[in-house]
């Protein structure tokens, strides 16, 4: 008698789970069900196009905090961080070097919100330079590199170049004299380079010295060129860190 | 060739490893990784808007090309190159050191190529000594060069002896050129245009004259530092026995690199003042 279940006796909470987790709406998102049981736990990972990143077991040496202090996560959070605090400040900024100062001082006093936007991606712009060195750090240190990872730390090594120059070319966009003279050291170091040094100062600048040219230059690689191109390196780099059998393990 | 064929040819010791790999050691990605990452990643969301709220970046006057500010800097993580731009050739400060620093550092994979230790924090037995020989080292000798350049030794000298430093030649490394009476026809000798042949690339010929003093100053005496003091470091750490493996040199080189690095960030940061002279400096001072 106690072992047939009546569908009428289910509690509340079971029917409200039910209507949520297995109507046709839900099932058409989510293959699995809610993640409750290990099965529905890994199929939540495995049929997840972001989860997917992960395996959808790990060991567990790799879940302490202490092995990977987040970093190479923290770094791709915060360049998803950047992402979207950048497209909200592109709203209010043209790239000319008569709006461009206006518009900084607009986006402090008069849009809403609009400091604090600039204030969260200038900070994470420098967390991001910080925690990919210290990411880089890391993986030397665990020795993470080692085969059959060697190509993974060579993505890793272009990477940490991309985030310098997308951190050396946003850095161009307020116009300001911290800007302006910023830029116009950094561009006079590619320029000293023996014999191509000051053709390649030329084509970055744009002239010979950092006007207009060179805003809507580092403006267009700070906005789609590099952001892009990192883009491509990151998927690159998550991707062999799967293919090469996941965080590296003593053997 | 049938051998070839039921051993595969080192597959990489990875592959192998996973067999061995215990499904106890496991945990689920969902929840254990997962809801890591999403707590850290509220938690740094949280952190970031409370810095923003706090802290505002700086906005400093509409720039001005016909105002230069005194110091002009660089962005923060370009300090380290354009404090090393004060001791050397500009081309090999700003182009040819960072270069050859990230290539470098790209090939550490393939010369410390084998799998000691391989996936844990300094697991290997002399880890922790060589990191601190090569941080220390590295920090404290890029000081050490750059006190040396700035003439603090002699400044020294002549604050406890009340006398003039007694080596005029060994004031700074500058003073190697200008304090030393070089002869004359070294500070010109005429290599002609058959040497760097760039009309062969449509440029114009190349008269090339080349100022020993300058050239030993501004490059030689620069490039052997930078060169000969980490093999210097790994001879030493090698015949003391404090680095023994290939693992430990990478360490002791690593180390000393990054230190280095922070150092001279640190000093082109906080220490390089008005005319880049080394005193205390702050760069929020003027707002």
């Amino acid at each position: 008698m106690a072992a047939t279940e009546s569908p009428e006796r289910r509690s509340m909470g079971d029917r409200v789970y039910d209507a949520i987790f297995t109507n046709r709406l839900w099932r058409s998102i989510f293959r699995s069900g809610y993640p409750n049981t290990p099965r529905n736990q890994m199929l939540a990972v495995a049929t997840n196009v972001f989860l997917h990143l992960h395996p959808t077991r790990i060991h567990r040496t790799h879940v302490k905090i202490t092995h990977t202090f987040c970093l190479g996560g923290l770094s791709f959070f915060l360049f998803l961080g950047l992402t979207i605090s950048g497209v909200l400040l592109m709203f209010y900024y043209v790239p000319s070097v008569d709006r461009a100062y206006e518009d900084i001082l607009a986006l402090e006093t008069d849009v809403r919100f609009g400091q604090l936007m600039r204030n969260m991606h200038r900070w994470m712009a420098h967390g991001m330079v910080l925690t990919v060195l210290m990411h880089m750090m890391r993986v030397f240190y665990t020795g993470a590199y080692k085969p059959p990872r060697e190509f993974n730390w060579v993505v890793g090594v272009v990477l940490l170049v991309l985030t310098l120059l997308l951190s050396f070319t946003g850095y161009l966009l307020p116009w300001d004299q911290l800007a302006l003279w910023a830029i116009t050291v950094g561009t006079n170091m590619v320029g000293s380079a023996p014999l191509l040094g000051e053709p390649n100062r030329f084509v970055l600048v744009g002239g010979f010295q950092v006007g207009q040219a060179a805003l809507i230059r580092f403006y267009t690689l700070h906005v789609i060129g590099l952001p892009l191109m990192a883009a491509v390196f990151m998927t690159v780099h998550f991707w062999r860190i799967r293919r090469d059998g996941g965080l590296a393990r003593p053997l | 060739m049938a051998a070839a064929q039921t051993q595969p040819v080192a597959a990489s010791r990875a592959v192998e490893a996973r067999k061995r790999r215990q499904r106890e050691e496991e945990l689920l990605v969902w929840p254990d990784l997962v809801f890591i990452e999403f707590i850290s990643a509220v938690l740094f969301t949280v952190l970031i808007v409370a810095l923003a709220v706090l802290v505002d970046a700086v906005l400093l006057d509409r720039a001005n090309p016909a105002v230069t500010p005194n110091p002009s800097k660089a962005p923060w993580y370009f300090l380290n190159l354009q404090e090393l731009l004060l001791h050397m050739h500009p081309a090999l400060a700003g182009v040819i050191v960072p270069t050859i620093a990230l290539i470098a550092l790209g090939a550490i994979p393939y010369y410390d190529n084998t799998a000691e230790g391989q996936g844990e924090w300094l697991s290997t037995p002399r880890a922790w000594l060589n990191m601190y020989v090569g941080a220390g080292t590295g920090a404290i000798g890029t000081l050490l060069l750059i006190l040396f350049d700035d003439a603090q030794h002699a400044k020294l000298w002549e604050k406890v002896t009340g006398t003039a430093w007694p080596i005029p030649a060994l004031r700074n490394l500058r003073a190697i050129q200008n304090d030393i009476p070089w002869p004359k026809s070294w500070t010109k000798v005429p290599l002609g245009d058959k040497v760097l042949r760039i009309d062969l690339l449509g440029l114009p010929k190349m008269h090339l004259d080349i100022n020993i003093p300058g050239l030993l100053v501004e490059q030689i005496i620069p490039v052997s530092t930078m060169i000969g003091l980490p093999i210097v470091l790994s001879i030493v750490c090698w015949k003391a026995k404090i680095a023994q493996t290939k693992r430990d040199h990478m360490i002791l080189q690593f180390s000393g690199f990054i230190a280095v690095y922070v150092m001279l960030t640190i000093v082109g940061t906080f220490f390089r003042g008005e005319g880049l002279a080394l005193v205390p400096y702050t760069i929020f001072a003027e707002k």
